[in-house]
């Protein structure tokens, strides 16, 4: 986990040593820890100027008021973590702690999913690991982004259609849904095909002889009263936020600049000049900031062979999950249906999106709700594998690759250009600018890693290479050992079934 | 039916006999139920295009319409007026109803032809898919990828010529495929008779009359060997290639060469050339360029994951053992738009520019991208129809997209319109001569080659323009202008303008004053004290 000793304060927040070296290097992050903070220290959905300044250059500026341009959620949920981690003087680690733990569960949640859905226990445990180390979900599982925590709710809601045929399945379906939209707004989307899935599930019909029944389960129906509580709770915010319920985070004056009576300064904006202001700030946002077909053909190049962000380049292990999605659709047709439906509004939505590469970024972690429905699927196809030591073999070099290059990520930074500002932040810093993760091990060589952990306890013992592989290698060996006994245990029932 | 509440559970029981009657209705009305809603959604399209004045967007739809015009009104009239340019059938539709001023400046004497048969690919696709054993989801799933898209609905209201040749095109496919099947000859005369409108519609057409008499080939050869083959393929082509036949003809006849519209001055081939000498043809001889950059306008057309399906569709078919192989094989008609605009960008006879791409940062003639729609509308309903499994996720995330598609107002044939290179903004030109030309007496000595769309601007009627179809007005306009010219509009210095470069070294031009500059075109006017010599009338 990234992060600092110490509780920062509003006249220290904004030091380097939080910022650009420490664990707030992008905006998302100080955006939404800065809410937490007001929430906490000031009581308030507003940030004073000093908290502002510290957010700078994803701010709102709404009647008066600097806001926050990010929904709500995640601030709201980090509110214990933080107050934890202030007893012991790391808020901020323990900010940062809530969303680790929410990858943790979330790992859980694949193996479980993953073993219900008929893989081997031991495959499920590799696609566990697979989640949570080989993608780019693990670099936004130690900094402080909704990714983890909206596909928490996910794969909670899958785990309650798969495990629960009750009123209970439906009202977490609904109650999870309606919750989602506070972490993200595009998460309403996301959480569609397990809406529909969830209401049709409610509908049975049946033929027979002349006649036919459709059975309407009104308890399930009545269930979406559970989504009154979180639809309040997002117009609350709302409202204290902006002064209206139905005003929403991002459609608020941007501000890019603070002037020093601590007013905003809204200016056009101007890619070079915002460049050299904050190198994190994104060139496309501003001219893109709407879902558009137009985009899809280069945000499907993007998130899935470019370079700077593509998965065929950062988590190759995924794709393993087409295989098993095949398998799957042949034993149980109607999840592979609601996952691959997942995968594709994913995929689909973050293609259109303007900013496809999510600004400075690590991987294409818009897609790591797909990472998670493509794990499980992995599992399927590692439990059918493991009858071939070849394939088992290679599975392994490329889950062992995309665990290396992902623990690169998480030990040190996320901060990597898209590659057309690499090219243009060549021209002003003359000198070679890399947007891959070569960026990352460079850093880890020269700079060192952010880890919580390291820089607390192991800086003085080892090197942040040593520290790197120290984390790396154990993980690597463990997904080995179980692809091992994988390969060695009999068939299970549970195997037999696929 | 009947209601029933008990336990928290809802049951309504139907008799399925209900359902029955909906569903038979269904399949029996389809084809009057798809009419009646295409019909509306051409008609709304229509008017909403002319509403907000995207109409008529496109320079060579206003083209298009003088085209038509001139063969009813203008100074000599008469079928010679179709030119050759552009193949005829498009204008010699337009006949009928482009003598009306409202269906001329409008573009609905176009813009019909292109309803109609936008209406009737939608039929096409269902009876296709009808054909090849594809429920009744797959069908209506097909017709609503084609129908739903803003880059046919906006070429559909506007007098281009691209869903013209679709409809053709789709038929003499559609009839192919039911030779395939069936082995009636009857359809095979129906294939030849659309292929051949196809052929004098664009030059697509020709491109599917080769494909298609190769299938015919393959077809006889392989069930009754030789002399059948011969006799089918005399019988196919006889019908099939008549329109071009003719068109060679009519190039004969008229401009004394029978290639004239392949190597003329106002040919595609002499545009190219200009372009290539200009080193922007960057697609000849470089086959992965025409690829990609073909591959590009299809999938902005698209919507990129239409496409997607579509492919997915395509092979699902090809390796479907319930069709049989020549059913299997005669689809391969539906993949000429793809083949035909690869193989022309490759060969240097058409010109695609995509913007950000390296044939420039503009827009051109990226709605070829949308003639593949049909076939990919037919690939994606046979896909929903044969993965059962996966149906509904592939319904769910082709309405999510097209919802967006719509909601960002995605449509690269207007902007193709628009930005690109088949835009000139034309109205300070055409308001210039609305506003001074209208009311006095003289002609406006134009060339319709380079400046067709500001004559249909300008609102003026045909006979007020002396331009190169206007036969003996012409040579003696260029030769004496201040005869017979009170206004002449022309791009000066540039020798592509046929105008400047005949009149240019005229004595008479002296006569004449530059009145406006614009950045499309140069307007002079006759000086006033020649005016007493000058013809205001047609006596020719």
């Amino acid at each position: 986990m990234r992060g600092n000793y110490g509780n920062p304060e509003e006249n220290t927040i904004s030091e380097p040593g939080w910022t650009e070296y420490g664990p707030f290097e992008l905006s998302p992050e100080r955006s939404r820890f800065g809410l937490t903070y007001s929430l906490v220290e000031n009581g308030s959905f507003h940030f004073s100027v000093p908290v502002a300044r510290f957010i700078l250059p994803d701010l709102g500026f709404h009647n008066g008021h600097y806001v926050s341009l990010f929904a709500p959620g995640v601030s709201f949920l980090t509110i214990p973590g933080y107050l934890v981690g202030k007893a012991v003087s790391i808020s901020q680690v323990g900010a940062y702690a809530t969303i680790a733990l929410f990858a943790l569960i979330n790992a859980l949640l694949v193996k479980a999913l993953a073993e219900k859905l008929g893989a081997h226990p031991k495959a499920a445990f590799i696609a566990s690991i697979m989640f949570l180390f080989a993608t780019p979900g693990f670099a936004y599982a130690v900094s402080l982004y909704q990714h983890q925590i909206s596909v928490f709710y996910i794969l909670l809601s899958l785990y309650a259609i798969v495990n629960w045929h009750s009123f209970w399945s439906a009202a977490t379906v609904w109650f999870l849904s309606a919750a989602s939209i506070s972490i993200d707004y595009p998460n309403f989307f996301m959480m569609l095909p397990l809406m529909i899935f969830t209401l049709l599930r409610l509908i049975r019909v049946k033929a027979i002889e002349k006649n036919m029944t459709i059975n309407l389960n009104l308890k399930g129906i009545l269930a979406m009263v559970t989504m009154l509580i979180p639809i309040a709770f997002f117009l609350w915010s709302n409202f204290r936020s902006f002064g209206n319920p139905f005003q929403l985070a991002g459609t608020v004056q941007d501000v890019r600049e603070i002037d020093e009576k601590g007013l905003p300064v809204v200016e056009k904006f101007d890619a070079a000049s915002t460049l050299s202001i904050s190198q994190e700030t994104r060139i496309e946002k501003s001219t893109f900031v709407f879902f558009k077909t137009r985009n899809i053909l280069r945000g499907l190049a993007v998130h899935l062979i470019s370079p700077d962000r593509g998965v065929i380049f950062y988590t190759p292990v995924v794709l393993f999950g087409i295989f098993g999605a095949a398998i799957l659709n042949k034993k149980r047709p109607k999840i592979t249906a609601l996952l691959l439906s997942i995968i594709g509004i994913n995929l689909i939505l973050y293609s259109m999106w303007g900013d496809p590469w999510g600004g400075w970024a690590f991987g294409s972690r818009y897609l790591i709700p797909s990472y998670a429905m493509l794990s499980i699927f992995s599992a399927t196809a590692v439990s059918r594998m493991r009858q071939s030591k070849i394939l088992l073999a290679i599975f392994f070099f490329i889950l062992s690759y995309s665990i290396a290059v992902n623990a690169l990520g998480a030990i040190t930074t996320n901060s990597l250009p898209p590659k057309e500002e690499a090219i243009i932040l060549e021209q002003t810093s003359k000198k070679e600018e890399k947007y891959t993760f070569v960026r990352n091990w460079d850093y880890l060589n020269t700079q060192g890693s952010k880890s919580f952990v390291f820089n607390q306890f192991a800086k003085g013992l080892l090197g942040a290479r040593e520290y790197y592989f120290l984390i790396t290698l154990p993980i690597i060996a463990s997904a080995g050992i179980s692809l091992v006994s994988l390969k060695l245990a009999g068939k299970s029932q549970i195997t037999k079934k696929i | 039916m009947n209601l029933k509440i008990s336990n928290f559970l809802l049951t309504i029981t139907l008799s399925t006999k209900y359902l029955e009657v909906f569903q038979r209705y269904l399949r029996r009305r389809a084809l009057l139920l798809i009419t009646a809603l295409l019909s509306i959604i051409a008609a709304a399209s229509f008017l909403i295009y002319l509403q907000n004045g995207l109409g008529l967007a496109y320079n060579d739809a206003r083209s298009h319409l003088d085209i038509g015009r001139r063969v009813v009104e203008g100074l000599k009239p008469g079928l010679a007026q179709l030119g050759s340019v552009w193949l005829p059938l498009p204008h010699l539709l337009m006949i009928p109803t482009v003598w009306n001023d409202f269906m001329w400046h409008s573009g609905l004497s176009g813009a019909l032809q292109s309803m109609i048969a936008f209406v009737a690919t939608g039929l096409i696709i269902y009876l296709f898919l009808k054909n090849i054993k594809v429920g009744l989801l797959g069908r209506f799933f097909a017709v609503l990828i084609f129908t739903s898209n803003l880059n046919i609905l906006y070429l559909q209201s506007t007098a281009m010529t691209e869903l013209l040749i679709l409809a053709a095109m789709m038929a003499g496919a559609y009839y192919l495929m039911l030779w395939h099947k069936d082995d009636n000859l009857l359809y095979l005369i129906k294939s030849a008779f659309f292929i051949m409108l196809s052929t004098v519609t664009r030059y697509d057409g020709w491109f599917l009359l080769f494909i298609a008499t190769i299938l015919v080939v393959v077809n006889v050869w392989r069930k009754q060997g030789y002399k059948a083959t011969e006799g089918t393929v005399i019988l196919f082509t006889a019908l099939g290639a008549l329109g071009i036949v003719l068109w060679f003809l009519w190039n004969l006849l008229i401009f004394n060469d029978p290639l004239y519209f392949a190597f003329g001055p106002f040919s595609a081939h002499a545009q190219q050339s200009q372009i290539y000498e200009a080193g922007d043809l960057l697609t000849k001889g470089n086959l992965p360029l025409s690829i990609k950059i073909y591959t590009y306008a299809l999938i902005y057309n698209s919507y990129a994951f239409n496409a997607l399906f579509g492919l997915f569709g395509a092979l699902l078919l090809w390796s479907d053992r319930k069709l049989k192989p020549a059913v299997r094989l005669s689809t391969l008609a539906l993949v000429t738009p793809l083949l035909f605009n690869v193989l022309a960008l490759y060969l240097g006879h058409s010109v695609l520019f995509i913007q950000g791409q390296i044939t420039g940062n503009t827009w051109f003639n990226v709605r070829y991208g949308m003639m593949f729609m049909p076939a990919i509308a037919i690939f994606s309903g046979f896909l929903v129809d044969r993965i059962k499994n996966l149906r509904w996720v592939i319904i769910g995330l082709f309405s999510l997209f097209t919802f967006f598609a719509f909601a960002s107002s995605d449509a690269v044939t207007i902007d193709d319109a628009l930005v690109g290179s088949s835009q000139k903004n034309v109205t300070e030109v055409s308001g210039w001569l609305n506003e001074n030309a209208a009311d006095e007496e003289g002609f406006v000595l134009i060339s319709a080659a380079s400046h067709d769309a500001v004559i249909f601007s300008s609102g003026l009627p045909m006979k007020r323009f002396i331009h190169e179809g206007t036969g003996e007005y012409w040579e003696s306009a260029t030769t004496a202008p201040d005869r017979w010219a009170r206004w002449i509009v022309m791009r000066t210095h540039d020798t592509n303008d046929l105008t400047f470069k005949l009149v240019s070294n005229s004595p008479g031009f002296e006569k004449f004053e530059l009145v406006d500059h614009y950045p499309f075109a140069d307007i002079y006017q006759l000086k006033p004290e020649y005016l007493s010599r000058l013809h205001t009338e047609p006596v020719l």
